[in-house]
């Protein structure tokens, strides 16, 4: 069973390959990630050798259970790109949950990621093992450790996954990303804020909290080598066997019980409507407005912003080489505001293949003008208040008020620059988004490159049109802060113009761009 | 009444009577890469008619749909509807044509009735008015409960309903479906078909493409037969089926493979 589950994984993977150039290209750069973390990992545990053995121990348990956690999150935010992770596509064949177990389990091995976290253990070996018996133990410990990594990965993956097949639940994952994303900059805040005044000091305190976990324990057993060390390892075993016991009873019940997503609410009919013009401004700006609010990969974008310059707004201002002046209040305003309108470097591919509907009633450019001012309109709606905010508390936390000022106007004008800018990307690089975003992919089979290039020139344009306004401003001649959203509203004005005129002209092949299957 | 040329640019006469088709396409070609998709169609549909639109997957309907419609750029050929070239004069066109296109295409984040507002007034009817036509489409697709429900949590015979909704809004000449009935249910379909044979007695032209050949022999009086991306029959339903079921015809028109008669001998409670 479990052999053929291995197989069918392989043949998955290299199904998934064929034909398909972009995708090549994405696994040879998957597996090169995946021998690179190998290999780093290898050489940088085996390190560990050569740390006082306290560092070393402590180091072993903060990345084993980092390491764990990864597993656990990373697959819960790509759920969908595995089919051998999901149990609704098995449920059909004549097989018990343990035979499930095992051959899911067997699939779940299989691939480039365990094979680097195997490697990367084996490292931990090398560097945690100080006697001989340590090495025995750890070789038992690094199995046991994937192991853990690979249930507790599939545990959570399917107890969740009756959730995760819903529209809700997919949708509220989705904004669980941002958080992830944002707890990658937690220890940059913490160092920044002087937690870390000694970094040994906070690796003992991190890794006493973590000591006790199971892949702390199994990393402290290498390490110990004695009979703590054998100890430790049998309540891995143990941890890794009743994990097994629960994952093989929630594939048990996600096998015979239905999703939910049948049982769905309505939506509030909006009062706010009644206040927009009618036409097709008013409409777009409506129907813009909804999807700020109710389309996930939307919210993740403004509360990844929000998120990002709140940290921003801490960060800078602590530490050795933090700004100063009147650029702490402006900077966290202007980098939420390049956040924000990024997401409108590629305005048309949140409508995907829904544009359609748009598509067969614009009959000239100037309808293409009114679409994006729409838009615009509708981001600045939503945006300009909440640079105000994030401007004032910026001025608070920098300790002047006054200074908000300066700051609301210049990432307005900013925001408006890279709306300008994105009109004409989202025309001249159009992409799909995929149903299900994670942190990994942001566009559809073979589009990756289309993305990055339309992120990046969006980026690379806004910042050289921003930059005559901008800089001045950081640089301390704040007045110039009051040129900025007129010069804001040219750009985006000429923008739109340019936009509507090259994207009228090739508006099947918009449709086309936005609409492949992802 | 198809006749558009009222439009601005109008290519062709503006006759009283207006040309007597509601769609013709000649030459019509478009490959993707190495294969070619639809190969030179010659579709006629005239003025009034329910036209069924038929043949086996991949005959290259639903590309000519597009092509017709103008979401897709043919590679050669030309496309007049309702006398009016669709590519030169799109704003003439657009106006007045309705399309519900394969796969439900629709802004799945606002609510049955958002989506009708959206579109009528991206169309530039009043605000008003569309909300009452928005009303009564809901009520007649017996859409009314779910009209506050968002789209993407819609099934599929709703999906079709609310599509077709939006594509009825303005009120077009020429109405296009793909695939209309595919997935829907019999009630579901029932409250289609009825509200498709009210637009078409008054005139109005359907062209919808489909595999339910029952389904086009009771519904349409005009039926084009697609195969290999040409079209190998078109005209009334009789001349098409000429005294056969469309389905017989179909076959005919289409090349019938063998049916595999060897084979499969395990299959079947005689065998163990």
């Amino acid at each position: 069973m479990a052999w053929l589950f291995v197989r069918l994984k392989l043949r998955l993977i290299a199904g998934n390959l064929r034909g398909d150039t972009m995708r090549q290209v994405g696994f040879v750069f998957t597996m090169i990630a995946a021998v690179m973390v190998a290999c780093a990992g290898l050489l940088l545990m085996s390190l560990l050798r050569f740390a006082p053995v306290d560092v070393a121990v402590n180091a072993g348990v903060v990345l084993f259970t980092v390491l764990t956690v990864i597993w656990v999150v990373g697959p819960l935010l790509v759920f969908g790109v595995d089919e051998t992770l999901d149990p609704a596509r098995l449920t059909l064949f004549p097989l018990t949950a343990r035979q499930m177990a095992v051959g899911m389990f067997a699939a779940s091995a299989t691939g480039p990621w365990p094979v680097a976290s195997l490697c990367l253990l084996v490292g931990a070996i090398v560097g945690l093992s100080r006697s001989f018996t340590g090495v025995l133990i750890g070789l038992v410990a690094i199995v046991l450790q994937v192991a853990l990594c690979l249930v507790a990965s599939r545990a959570v993956t399917t107890a969740l996954s009756r959730v995760l097949r819903t529209r809700r639940g997919r949708d509220l994952l989705a904004v669980g990303v941002v958080f992830v994303i944002l707890l990658t900059q937690v220890p940059n805040l913490l160092l920044n804020r002087g937690f870390g005044a000694d970094p040994q000091e906070f690796l003992a305190r991190l890794a006493s909290v973590v000591r006790w976990g199971p892949p702390g324990m199994a990393a402290h057993a290498i390490a110990d080598g004695g009979l703590l060390g054998l100890a430790e390892i049998v309540i891995v075993a143990l941890v890794v066997l009743a994990l097994g016991r629960l994952w093989i009873a929630a594939l048990g019940k996600a096998m015979v019980t239905s999703d939910s997503s049948t049982q769905i609410g309505s939506v509030r009919r909006s009062r706010f409507d009644g206040l927009l013009p009618g036409g097709a401004l008013g409409a777009v700006v409506a129907k813009e407005l909804k999807y700020v609010r109710r389309e996930p990969r939307g919210r993740m974008g403004w509360m990844a912003a929000i998120g990002f310059s709140g940290v921003l707004m801490f960060s800078l201002s602590g530490g050795p080489n933090g700004l100063g002046g009147s650029a702490l209040a402006v900077a966290p305003a202007c980098v939420g505001a390049l956040m924000i309108g990024l997401q409108a470097a590629n305005a048309l591919g949140i409508d995907g293949r829904a544009l359609w509907m748009n598509a067969i009633v614009y009959s000239s450019d100037r309808d293409l003008r009114t679409d994006f001012a729409g838009r615009h309109l509708a981001v600045s709606l939503v945006a300009v208040p909440l640079l105000a905010v994030l401007s004032i508390a910026a001025a608070l936390v920098a300790g002047h008020l006054p200074w908000a000022l300066p700051a609301v106007l210049t990432s307005s004008g900013l925001l408006l620059v890279s709306l300008g800018v994105g009109a004409v990307t989202s025309v001249i690089l159009p992409y799909t988004y995929p149903d299900r975003i994670n942190a990994f992919t942001s566009a559809a089979p073979g589009q990756g490159g289309v993305a990055f290039a339309g992120s990046f020139g969006a980026m690379l344009g806004t910042s050289m049109l921003a930059f005559p306004v901008v800089l001045p401003v950081f640089l301390g001649l704040t007045w110039v802060a009051a040129l900025a959203v007129p010069y804001g509203l040219v750009v985006a004005l000429a923008g739109r113009r340019l936009a509507a005129t090259i994207g009228y002209a090739r508006l099947p092949d918009l449709l086309g761009a936005v609409s492949r299957p992802a | 009444m198809t006749d558009f040329a009222s439009g601005p640019g109008s290519a062709v006469s503006a006759g009283s009577a207006g040309p007597p088709e509601a769609v013709r396409t000649r030459g019509l070609y478009k490959r993707f890469g190495p294969q070619v998709a639809v190969a030179g169609v010659d579709l006629v549909v005239p003025r009034g008619s329910f036209a069924g639109l038929v043949g086996p997957n991949g005959a290259g309907k639903t590309t000519t749909l597009s092509m017709i419609t103008g979401l897709l750029m043919p590679d050669a050929g030309s496309v007049e509807v309702g006398g009016v070239d669709v590519w030169r004069h799109p704003v003439a066109v657009k106006a007045h044509v309705g399309v519900l296109p394969e796969g439900l295409r629709l802004f799945e984040r606002l609510s049955g009735r958002e989506l009708l507002s959206y579109n009528g007034q991206i169309r530039g009817i009043r605000k008003e008015e569309v909300a009452r036509r928005a009303e009564e489409l809901l009520n007649v697709m017996d859409l009314a409960d779910s009209a506050d429900k968002l789209v993407v949590d819609y099934s599929t015979g709703m999906r079709k309903k609310i599509g077709l909704a939006a594509a009825l809004l303005h009120n077009p000449k020429v109405l296009f479906l793909d695939e209309p009935f595919e997935g829907v249910d019999p009630v579901s379909a029932n409250t289609l078909v009825e509200v498709l044979q009210r637009y078409t007695s008054s005139g109005s032209t359907v062209v919808f493409s489909s595999h339910v050949m029952e389904l086009v022999e009771r519904l349409c009086d005009w039926v084009s037969v697609m195969n290999h991306g040409q079209i190998v029959a078109q005209g009334t339903l009789s001349e098409v089926r000429g005294g056969h079921t469309l389905n017989e015809a179909l076959l005919d028109l289409v090349g019938v493979r063998g049916t595999g008669e060897e084979g499969l001998s395990w299959l079947g409670s005689s065998s163990t």
